[in-house]
């Protein structure tokens, strides 16, 4: 089969990257006459402009229709060469890369050996190529509604901005109001401006606009299609469901927080003045700052780091806590001048814009801080007959070295952050995963923090991981740019690579279905067939390693290309002792 | 056992002039520089801890305080501006309050008007009671010899009296002071004999203030020192020699040349301390309380009273010299009075007794923390 291809072989120096450990001279030579390969060359940069002129000029000249290219790992610059290949006239999959720079310059330092398996390496590649096809890209259109699910301060940014650019979206809200957590808090940190103004806003702006579709008390319950062309149904609490077409799915179902009677030494639910953190907002809210017994507190404690930072509970850090805590001392000090504050605290990672500041101002204000051994939680009890308090906070402080008795009259639990229970309900429905800890993954921690390993769900706010108000907006405003990036560009493309179902062959036992990792199997009753949908498809060959009956094939992935593969690393092995 | 934690002891310490004790977070910038800070006395951080947490019974029974000497170093290498070196001066002042049994000197630290009526009460007191007796024994006009108003054997008396009181006050003070920091600890054991061993360490601070010197900035040492041995020249004099001092018209050369020295540096040192604390000029001058205005007005007052009281006498107008006498025992008694025992001067007790006690305990320590070095030691006590 390779007789009748016109293969050209390009192997790059790298500058000395490759060149240093390997004889890419050498390389050369040895696979010059392999069978199909109409030139071969070396070249200091092949994905410099010259070196990718020099392939185009070759296709032209030498009439070539397959080109392998030995240089650096196809993350790299697969997509570079593709384009060139396009440019020329040929199809971008007529393409095979030769990892030998990451996989063999980078790892190895014996010369000789290094360049008998870059030569192995690019081996495998001719022998690959033979087999390739050319592909074409998919299309489909992109539905412009969205669907935003939760209606905290995360989700009502994305509805208020997708609708401003004058696109319809549907705000899924579980319970009976708009707000989320953010609706449960009084003062935010650090300017201590009020959480109802900014909550507020939002509500009314999402509420009186025509294209925001809000349905409280509802859920999502299924989600069919791929991006840009979803079938969502929502469900009602009274059990009505309704069907809606739409292009993009935004996730920002927020968090729940951490139960504090879990940490029995805290004495939360034993003690009535140990309270948590959005109990203490709740008084704050109302105005009234009071203990159980309707006293007014004279000392007030505030313990960090509850439920957070812990390996038995959460070891991350939940973000806010600290800055609430300072903000506490505020407004605890502006409500009751004569109260003593205490602040207990693992580390002050008042970090961020403005925090630095809160926590100047807040010692200013005579806080007591007390730092605590990292899980070694303060232990609260009864304060003794006589005491001028209610309870008494016994910590072990870290900088001082002493033990101490911390007057209390209300103790307050910053509780942290937690991943919802329901979020493995809603990470299936939308397919989308999550960490150990419950949180939603994103596509790339650093450089796509709202995407997500499903195209078109995208995710924003504390459904991610812990983050304070202005994070969540941002992530919110990303996710509305990201789907506002479909939106404008109108359609779908649909990668060429995909697995398929051979019907002929499938016998329906649904192995696949449960193992794919992007939830792009479905499964036709009538036919009792699996079928795959190409859109969600990311060919990562789960699927075809699994069919007993072999039914699946992975479009450029096929077996024939991968035994061709292995039959040319090894062709020169064999003749090797 | 827990320790309470008391909320209140920095308001209480700000009365005392500590300022700012609530921005430090513990950096410990303030322990590296200090040239002082050691292994077993960590400061001024740990003082500043014990603040912060209201910690006031670690804070009664830290000798810290007295190690330090305001080089202001540490305030200036604070990132947070949290004044350790002044936290430590007002610490040295709560710490002279609780040591007196009396509660006056609490009183006088917190409340200036207090000390100020203090002074007033007593100069009055001493002015009429002077005058008085005065009266009594002889005439106004009369400096010297038969018939003078106010005679050198009495004064004598009178000095002696008054010092046997303000020492037997300050003793006791001491005593608690002792009972505080050592005393009261059964952490720390220290055999009565290493007590006796020690006890040059008194005299030895109390005249070369040898610890002083050892600041990097050497001057406000020399400044100290000056101050010190010209009052100790003046009460040295005044104690044993005043019949020398006070008969005239002759200079009695002998006494004299160490009285005029003494004079000239109390009035020097003096005004240099009282112009520096006007114009901030050095870091341990940036804070004043009342009572340092209070006892450096005092000093100069009795220091030029007494100077024109000699000159008066010297230059024959006995009737003026009498009634600046009077004067000058009036800013004599309260200052001594008032100050030795329950304000400022206090310190030349607690200081060398904390060098003192710190040495002793620090000696505890290292010889609890390593049983190799006290080896040697226990072995020569049984030998």
């Amino acid at each position: 089969m390779n007789d009748e291809c016109r293969i050209g072989v390009y192997i790059c120096n790298c500058g000395t990257n490759i060149a240093k450990v390997i004889d890419a001279g050498l390389v050369r030579d040895r696979v010059a006459d392999l069978p199909g390969v109409a030139c071969a060359r070396t070249y200091e940069y092949m994905c410099s402009n010259p070196g990718q002129e020099m392939i185009a000029q070759d296709i032209r000249e030498h009439k070539l229709d397959r080109i392998v290219v030995a240089a650096c790992s196809p993350r790299m610059h697969e997509l570079t060469f593709g384009n060139a290949l396009e440019d020329a006239g040929l199809n971008r999959h007529m393409l095979e890369m030769a990892n030998i720079r990451e996989q063999c310059s980078w790892v190895h330092d014996d010369g000789a050996r290094a360049t008998a398996k870059a030569a192995d390496l690019t081996h495998a590649a001719i022998r690959r190529v033979a087999r390739h096809e050319p592909l074409e890209k998919q299309e489909a259109p992109y539905t412009p509604a969205t669907m935003v699910l939760g209606g905290g301060i995360a989700g009502l940014t994305v509805a208020v901005e997708l609708a401003d650019a004058g696109q319809h979206v549907h705000l899924i809200e579980r319970e009976s109001r708009l707000g989320g957590n953010v609706g449960r808090v009084d003062l935010t940190a650090p300017y201590l401006d009020s959480a109802r103004d900014i909550l507020a806003e939002k509500i009314i702006l999402a509420e009186s606009n025509p294209r925001i579709d809000v349905q409280l008390r509802s859920t999502l319950t299924d989600l069919q299609g791929f991006v840009g062309n979803f079938q969502a149904t929502v469900t009602h609490q009274d059990g009505a469901a309704q069907q809606l077409d739409v292009g993009s799915v935004v996730v920002c179902t927020g968090y729940r927080e951490f139960d504090a009677s879990r940490i029995e030494r805290l004495g939360y639910g034993k003690h009535l003045d140990v309270i948590t953190s959005f109990e203490l907002e709740q008084r704050l809210r109302a105005g009234k700052l009071e203990t159980a017994d309707g006293r007014v507190p004279r000392y007030v404690s505030i313990v960090h780091c509850v439920g957070s930072r812990h390996a038995k509970y959460h070891t991350y850090c939940s973000r806010v806590c600290c800055m609430t805590a300072l903000k506490y001392g505020h407004e605890i000090k502006s409500a009751l001048p004569d109260a003593m504050v205490t602040d207990l605290y693992v580390d002050m990672l008042s970090f961020g814009k403005g925090g630095e500041d809160l926590y100047r101002r807040t010692s200013e204000l005579k806080t007591m801080f007390l730092m605590y051994e990292k899980e070694d939680y303060p232990v609260v009890r009864a304060a003794e007959k006589g005491d001028d308090c209610g309870l008494l906070v016994q910590v072990e402080e870290k900088l001082s070295g002493e033990t101490i008795d911390v007057p209390a009259d209300l103790v307050v639990l910053m509780v942290g952050m937690q991943a919802r229970s329901d979020g493995a309900d809603v990470a299936r429905t939308v397919g989308i995963s999550q960490d150990r800890h419950g949180w939603f993954i994103e596509s790339h921690p650093k450089l796509a923090p709202v995407s997500t390993a499903t195209e078109g769900v995208f995710i924003a706010g504390c459904c991610q991981s812990p983050k304070d108000i202005p994070d969540s907006v941002a992530q919110a405003r990303a996710s509305a740019a990201m789907v506002l990036g479909h939106i404008a560009r109108g359609k779908v493309v649909v990668d060429a690579r995909y697995a398929q179902v051979d019907a002929d062959l499938c016998s329906g036992c649904r192995m696949c279905n449960e193992l794919c990792p992007y939830t792009a199997i479905g499964y036709d009753p009538e036919e009792g067939r699996s079928d795959i949908q190409s859109a969600l498809c990311k060919a990562c060959g789960t699927c075809v390693a699994a069919c007993p009956s072999g039914a699946i094939t992975a479009r450029h992935f096929t077996d024939e290309q991968i035994l061709e593969q292995i039959e040319g690393v090894l062709a020169w092995r064999s003749s090797q002792p | 056992m827990a320790i309470r934690a008391n909320p209140h002891l920095i308001d209480e310490l700000e009365k005392y002039g500590a300022q700012d004790v609530v921005k430090c977070y513990h950096c410990g910038n303030c322990t590296a520089t200090c040239p002082f800070s050691g292994e077993v006395f960590v400061f001024p951080r740990k003082s500043m801890r014990y603040l912060q947490l209201g910690l006031d019974v670690r804070l009664q029974g830290n000798l810290e305080p007295w190690l330090c000497y305001y080089c202001g170093e540490c305030s200036e290498e604070c990132p947070r501006g949290a004044e350790p070196g002044e936290t430590m001066m007002s610490m040295r002042r709560w710490l002279t309050a609780r040591y007196d049994f009396t509660g006056l000197s609490g009183l006088f630290y917190r409340s200036a008007k207090a000390e100020l009526l203090a002074i007033v009460l007593v100069a009055l007191l001493t002015g009429l009671g002077l005058t008085l007796f005065g009266l009594s024994q002889g005439s106004i006009d009369v400096y010297d010899g038969p018939g003078a108003f106010l005679p050198a054997s009495s004064i004598h008396i009178f000095d002696w009296v008054m010092a046997g009181v303000l020492v037997l006050l300050l003793g006791i003070n001491c005593v608690r002071m002792w009972w505080y920091t050592m005393g009261s600890d059964k952490e720390v054991r220290i055999p009565p004999l290493e007590y006796l061993k020690q006890l040059f360490l008194v005299p030895w601070h109390f005249l070369t203030q040898r610890r002083y010197s050892q600041c990097d900035r050497k001057s406000p040492w020399a400044i100290h020192l000056v101050l010190m041995l010209s009052y100790l020249t003046m009460l040295v004099l005044i104690m044993f020699f005043l019949h020398r001092v006070q008969h005239g018209p002759a200079i009695d050369w002998r006494a004299h040349a160490f009285g005029y020295a003494a004079a000239a540096g109390l009035v020097v040192t003096t005004i240099y301390a009282l112009q520096g604390r006007l114009r901030k000029t050095r870091p341990h001058y940036q804070h004043s309380h009342e009572t340092d205005w209070i006892f450096l007005a005092l000093l100069l007052m009795v220091s030029l009273t007494g100077i024109a009281q000699h000159i008066l006498h010297r230059g024959g107008w006995e009737t003026a010299a009498n009634v600046l006498y009077v004067v000058h025992m009036m800013g004599v008694v309260p200052m001594l009075v008032l100050e030795v025992p329950f304000s400022k001067w206090s310190h030349m007790a607690y200081r060398p007794l904390g060098m003192y006690f710190s040495t002793l305990r620090e000696k505890a320590v290292l010889a609890a923390e390593d049983p190799e070095k006290s080896r040697p030691a226990a072995a020569a006590q049984t030998a």
